[in-house]
């Protein structure tokens, strides 16, 4: 529709892109980053990979070891996140958890297809708990970040040693239920009552902890 | 075979769901559940916030150089790869001049510019905008009003979110009018069809935004106040309709602007500003193939409008993946 200028500028494809709201100095927001990925600006992507790879690698290594797969894992939830740029929506939560919650999904089906493949056992993290990743002085984490996690670690250490197991064999082993009950020797009924229990505690906790959207 | 599942027993699994950890069989029972029970629906969504909140505990680990150097030169590659929304090509591209018409009442092609003639300047759809929020109609104000009805079939701004809603209600009284004015003989013909094309234009209107055909893409935005929009494009006339809700004012002498994007091209449906409480309705008819959608993107433009987007949109949805 404007042939006579071929050149004309598509703030899209750079990465200093003015920002409407004229705070142009100011680095683009998470949700911008996201709007410029669903245009198909791919520096867009890199700035965004930039400020999240870190979070989205530490979660896949918490899942998988394998070096490799733990590579693959990492492209392929930002690689999602490029795709799906458009579907994001402010009110459904930051973007934090939206890239942490597809980078667990993704490495869930890595677990489950090396699984099938026989290629690695899982590797067994049986009773590990998540109060014991705590670290001091992470320079990496804005003080908000430090705040939440230290909010749900504290909820977590309120729930009873063994439901906290059966959660995080769960959720970051990537385990079923049955198999959480095969790998303990408990009865299966036992695991369900632990999860559904620690589900309902954390819920509850948790409730205050609005997901704050830039 | 596991079939109607108890409300209990699924119940008592949602939260093994939504940390992923139940067997497939059962995770499929419950999910089959789950689709026709609303308070497990409800549950389901919590306890999967609940879930999605558990990331949180997760501190950086920087990956060692070299592997972040390379997936972030591959993330880059494949993307660029991909064909993409692209700045407008030169010239020769016109052969496939969109053609952007409005809606009503005219039909005239906006850019119907044959090939070997000069290139006119950019052509934007720039609608009027009509008050639709109408209280109810006095007798002796019905002419009037039937008569702006027709024009804002174009674009409407409108008092609240529920634009069908009102336009539902809109066409119900206009043919309660009709009906009453067609039996006491007292409305000239003029009135009568001023009348009939004002519940014409609602009824379309209406099918634009409930047809079988017809695409809806969600658009969301970083703002504060949450803007948000959505595209009904009813495939089968090629009718746009886009509802947005809680748009700030755009600055002096600025508007919104309102874009289609293909792969190779960005067209303009129109600019627009939203009413007092954030609300607008754009329409506007153009063909396009099915699949050519990419995304539906709002970027804020001077008055006029652009003929190409110069800042990064507010709002934007993508078909990608679907
Ligand atoms: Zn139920």
């Amino acid at each position: 529709m404007n042939p006579l200028s071929p050149d004309s500028p598509y703030p899209l494809s750079s990465a200093a892109a003015p920002s409407p709201r004229g705070d142009a100095d100011r680095a683009p927001d998470d949700a911008s980053l996201l709007r410029m990925m669903a245009l198909g600006d791919e520096q867009a992507m890199g700035a965004l990979y930039d400020r999240w790879h870190s979070l989205v690698h530490a979660i896949v290594l918490r899942m998988i070891r394998q070096r490799d797969a733990v590579e693959d894992v990492v492209e392929e939830t930002f690689w999602q996140a490029w795709r799906q740029a458009g579907r994001y929506e402010t009110a459904r939560g930051s973007v934090q958890t939206w890239l942490l919650t597809m980078a667990r999904s993704r490495a869930l089906d890595r677990m489950r297809a090396m699984k099938r493949l026989r290629e690695e056992p899982i590797e067994g993290e049986q009773g590990e708990v998540v109060v014991q990743q705590v670290a001091d002085g992470d320079p990496g984490m804005d003080a908000e970040a430090a705040e939440r996690r230290t909010f749900v670690l504290a909820a977590l250490a309120e729930l009873p040693e063994e439901q906290r197991a059966a959660l995080e064999l769960g959720y970051f082993g990537g385990l079923s239920q049955s198999e959480i009950a095969e790998r303990t020797g408990l009865p299966l009924g036992t695991i369900k009552t632990r999860m559904r229990l620690a589900m309902q505690k954390l819920r509850g906790r948790l409730q205050v902890l609005r997901e704050e959207v830039q | 075979m596991m079939h109607g599942l108890a409300h209990d027993e699924a119940r008592d699994a949602l939260g093994a769901l939504a940390l992923d950890a139940l067997d497939a069989s059962e995770r499929a029972a419950v999910l089959a559940h789950v689709a026709d029970c609303g308070s497990c629906r409800d549950e389901l969504s919590a306890l999967r916030e609940t879930a999605a909140k558990l990331t949180y505990v997760v501190e950086p680990v920087p990956m060692p150089d070299d592997q972040r150097d390379r997936v972030r030169a591959r993330l880059l590659a494949r993307a660029a790869s991909e064909p993409k929304p692209k700045p407008i090509p030169a010239a020769p591209a016109q052969a496939h001049a969109p053609q952007l018409r409005i809606l009503e009442p005219s039909h005239v092609p906006l850019n119907a510019t044959p090939r070997d003639t000069p290139v006119p300047p950019p052509v934007v759809l720039r609608p009027t905008v009509v008050p639709l929020n109408a209280a109810l109609v006095a007798a002796q104000r019905m002419e009037a009003r039937a008569r702006w009805m027709a024009a804002a079939a174009i674009v409407v701004a409108v008092g609240s979110v529920w634009a069908l809603i009102n336009t539902r209600e809109e066409r119900d009284e206009m043919r309660v009018q009709l009906q009453v004015a067609s039996v006491e003989g007292r409305a000239d013909g003029r009135v009568l069809d001023s009348l009939r094309a004002g519940i014409t234009a609602r009824e379309r209107f209406i099918a634009n935004l409930t047809g079988p055909q017809v695409a809806v893409v969600t658009l969301a935005s970083g703002t504060p106040r949450a803007a948000s929009a959505r595209m009904f494009w009813d495939q089968s006339v090629n009718a746009w309709t886009f509802v947005a809700h809680n748009l700030p004012q755009p600055r002096n002498g600025r508007a919104y602007q309102l874009w289609l994007v293909t792969a190779s091209t960005k067209i303009s449906a129109g600019t627009f500003t939203p009413d007092g409480a954030g609300d607008a309705v754009v329409r506007a008819n153009y063909a396009l193939p099915k699949g050519d959608l990419a995304a539906v993107a709002v970027t804020d433009e001077p008055a006029r409008g652009s003929p190409q987007p110069t800042t990064v949109p507010v709002l934007v949805g993508s078909t990608k993946g679907r």
